[in-house]
């Protein structure tokens, strides 16, 4: 189990590498934050001298060893915009982000589990095709326009909550439902297909054939076989959100880590974005890490594989 | 009887307390409530601030050394309510306001305009022309409490345009003795300034809140006691929320005014805040020598051919209007603005049919290829709108247009170096509304410029040979009338020359709920409203017209 987790936490450092690799060059290839800061009547010597205080003037390789050089040490950056250590700014807005998560993760478990084992029970009927339904529709609806029309609905035609900005209770619940209706098709497509796949398991037609109730077969034996695979999915699905709420926060005026990344591309804000990217992926890779090492104590066949 | 005369000493007591209490208590009241869709930086420190964020949130709490002309736009009293340019030119003296006060109740002198300036030119300091400072001042001199004085390089006429919010934020006037007090770090976290309406809270991401001043201010007085300005990046939803009472105004653009004023709301409009503009790359390079583009009546025939009032009704649903020429608006100094906008609504029309004939005449017939850089500012989208829609144009005359859309961050540096990407090609811009010219004119035709559309310096012909003769006598004309009569030349030589013309001149926009604010006018030429707020009344106070 130590070599495993040795190994994979070895593979997660060199992803990490090649992340900030590909994130400090492509980074600058989106444009200069010089161009815009300065006027478009700014002369080539202011433009220059402020190119200099921002420490882009060197070459770009030589802006890399010293990017690398700093990281090693821990030290991310500072921002160009808000002249503020990056890793400090992502640490201030992540618990912002954070108090979301949860609230759509359990909305699309309540949601989309139920659906799910319906989905499952009534196979190719009327309610397995609703279901369906709502399954390509939270997977395809963009969450930009989903997050509007809910503005529109229940914000401005209706007057019972609000459009945005972080606040009460009340403000949590657009940016939920928000977020948590792809998780909502998510979850219901592997809970039907992991029941479907239960269901026809030799312990399932034991358990029927001692005489159990129906209700406790689906409810109790299939649903808890059928929830490894989709508990195990539960870390992608943190990843997914912590990088797809960039659309939700910019929506509703959020002050979390998916604006500041969406702020950070905005204003060619490179130590900002360099910081936000690779720290989100240390947080995805963690998590999955986490998923990796529960899934190898529960399934010895995985470490050994 | 003693009961009698108690309850009269009470009575007169509560008379001379209300009249003599602050007047926040008695007039102040409410918040104050802006959605905008960028609150820049984000800092309360002017030195790391550029000119729009320093415009929508520092304008708040900080003045300015030279301030607006409330009226027209433009220039006018600020922190210094006059100054004086030297005989010789090269010194410029600025007469501050007596009696105004930090919100720490320090007083507001000559030594903290010193500060200031010196911090804006410091090492630390991101301020756009942060380098231009340190070439043109010499030295500035506190004279007395009252009177400070700047000594320049060379004259420099614009100097007091370049230090009014009016143009750029290297005016704000800083508080020299606290910053020495606290430091730098502790400003950046609980600043003051001496501006109408004092710092609370600045939530990263989020909103910045004020307080106002209960103090008189030269400014005006707020008639709101709070002012929360909302960082809420997408326009459906501050619209929203205007629409909501959430917020009581919000920036938007022109794509979303219909819809608003639809939905009940006001629609405000700020005039000559910009200009949307074409432009000819390299015209002057001799590898573009047989190029169409490089014969003048071929880059006017193109502009005839663009019905300005079309673009003007469709895409900017009206709120718009012809343009003055290159860079200049009814408020810009020293410039005859009713002679231009006579010749401009000549100049600018629609005439698809002379357009033709001038092709014809300059062997184009059948109509020639030509290359179009289509391209916007981050939160301009119209922009890409307008050329688009100017390139259709120019298909009906025949002109086969390979129209190639950029991203401003792929746009802004093919115009640096060798302009290899850009020679030959047209390409959209956009001027913002400023009312120095002069300063706009140098960065797009001096030889030394980025832009250098007139000439560079292996191929200054005539008319850049002109115009820098031109743009160099206007730095040191002292007589008004001379000054003038050289804006009006500059003009006239970049006009002429097809190189840069202007398509439309075109307005902030603003949606307001008139259940939250009262009617009020934005300053002409400023898209932000950081020196309006304190002018914004309650609705009760003034309730707009139907």
């Amino acid at each position: 189990m130590k070599r495993y987790i040795a190994r994979r936490l070895m593979q997660g450092v060199v992803l990490l590498c090649m992340v900030a690799t590909i994130v400090f060059f492509l980074g600058r290839l989106t444009g200069n934050p010089v161009d815009l800061m300065l006027p478009e009547d700014a002369t080539p010597e202011d433009r220059a001298a402020l190119t200099q205080t921002l420490g882009l003037d060197g070459p770009i390789t030589e802006q890399f060893a010293i990017f690398v050089g700093k990281a090693i040490h821990g030290d991310l950056g500072t921002s160009i915009r808000m002249k503020q250590p990056a890793a400090e700014a992502f640490f201030d807005r992540l618990p912002n982000t954070l108090v979301l998560i949860p609230w759509a993760i359990l909305l699309g478990m309540m949601l989309g589990i139920p659906l799910g084992v319906v989905a499952a029970l009534h196979r190719g009927s009327f309610l397995d095709r609703a279901a369906g339904t709502v399954a390509v529709l939270g997977i395809a609806m963009p969450s930009f326009w989903l997050g509007i029309l809910l503005i529109f609905v229940f914000s401005v035609e209706l007057g019972w909550l609000p459009s945005g900005r972080m606040g009460g209770p009340t403000h949590y619940i657009l940016p939920v439902i928000t977020l948590g209706t792809f998780l909502v098709a998510g979850f219901m497509r592997i809970t039907r297909s992991a029941m479907l796949e239960v269901m026809e398991s030799e312990f399932v037609k034991l358990a029927r054939i001692k005489g159990l109730s129906e209700g406790v077969v689906i409810w109790k034996h299939c649903l808890r076989n059928a929830l490894i695979p989709v508990l195990t999915l539960w870390g992608v699905f943190v990843g997914n959100l912590i990088t797809g709420a960039i659309v939700t926060e910019t929506v509703f005026a959020w002050p979390g880590i998916g604006r500041l990344t969406y702020e950070a591309v905005i204003y060619r804000d490179f130590p900002l974005l360099q910081a936000v990217i690779i720290l989100k992926s240390i947080l995805i890779l963690s998590i999955n890490l986490g998923v990796d090492i529960l899934y190898a104590y529960v399934d010895p066949r995985i470490r050994l594989a | 009887m003693f009961r009698h005369i108690a309850g009269v000493a009470t009575l007169a007591v509560a008379v001379v307390v209300a009249a003599t209490m602050p007047l926040q208590a008695q007039d102040q009241k409410g918040t104050l409530v802006f959605a905008v869709e960028s609150l820049g930086a984000q800092t309360l420190d002017p030195i790391l601030e550029g000119r729009p964020g320093n415009a929508v949130y520092q304008a708040v709490m900080y003045d300015s050394l030279v301030g607006f002309n409330l009226e027209k736009g433009g220039v006018g009293p600020g922190v210094a309510e006059r100054w004086e340019l030297s005989p010789d030119g090269l010194a410029w003296t600025f007469y501050l306001r007596p009696g105004q006060t930090f919100h720490n109740g320090d007083k507001l002198t000559a030594e903290d305009v010193k500060f200031s300036l010196e911090r804006q030119m410091g090492p630390g300091s991101l301020a756009s022309a942060a380098a231009s400072m340190r070439r043109t001042i010499k030295n500035i001199e506190v004279i007395d409490d009252l009177t400070v004085k700047v000594q320049t390089t060379s004259p420099q006429i614009g100097l007091p345009a370049g230090l009014s919010r009016a143009v750029a934020p290297e005016g704000a006037v800083m508080p020299k003795a606290y910053i020495e007090k606290v430091g730098e770090e502790e400003f950046r976290k609980k600043p003051i300034g001496s501006g109408p309406w004092k710092f609370v809270r600045n939530v990263a991401g989020d909103r910045i809140e004020f307080t106002a001043v209960t103090t008189p201010h030269w400014r005006g007085r707020p008639h709101f006691k709070d002012l929360v300005l909302l960082l809420v990046p997408e326009e459906s939803t501050r619209v929203a929320m205007v629409r909501t009472g959430e917020a009581a105004i919000a920036s938007i653009g022109p794509e979303t005014m219909l819809s608003a004023s639809r939905a009940g709301l006001e629609v405000l409009s700020v005039p000559g805040t910009m200009q949307a503009i074409f432009q000819f790359w390299g015209t002057y390079k001799p590898e573009v020598k047989d190029s169409p583009i490089a014969k003048v009546r071929v880059r006017q025939a193109l502009s005839l051919a663009i019905d300005r009032k079309q673009v003007i009704e469709h895409v900017m649903n009206g709120k718009a209007r012809l343009p003055y020429p290159f860079a200049t608006f009814a408020y810009t100094d020293y410039f005859s603005a009713e002679r231009w906008e006579k010749w401009a609504a000549e100049a600018y029309r629609y005439d698809p049919v002379l357009a033709k004939k001038i092709l014809a005449e300059e062997g184009y017939a059948g109509g020639f290829e030509l290359k179009f850089a289509n391209t916007a500012l981050p939160g301009t989208q119209y922009m890409v709108d307008i050329g688009t829609a100017i390139a259709d144009m120019w298909t009906k005359i025949g002109v086969k247009v390979t129209l190639k859309h950029y991203e401003w961050g792929s746009f802004a540096p093919m115009e640096r170096g060798d302009q290899a990407g850009l020679v030959g090609w047209a390409s959209m811009y956009r001027t913002a509304g400023r009312p120095d010219a002069p300063w706009r004119y140098d960065g797009a035709f001096s030889p030394e410029s980025i832009q250098r559309l007139l000439g560079d310096k292996d191929n200054c012909q005539e008319a850049c040979q002109d115009f820098v003769k031109t743009y160099r006598a206007l730095l040191s004309e002292l007589d008004k009338t001379k000054r003038t009569a050289l804006t009006d030349h500059m003009v006239e030589l970049a006009a002429n020359s097809w190189t840069v013309v202007p398509i439309l001149e075109g307005m902030g926009y603003y949606a307001v709920n008139t259940k939250k604010v009262g009617q009020f006018a934005p300053i002409a030429g400023r898209h932000e409203l950081g020196d309006v707020f304190e002018r914004i009344p309650r609705p009760e106070e003034k309730p707009w017209k139907k």
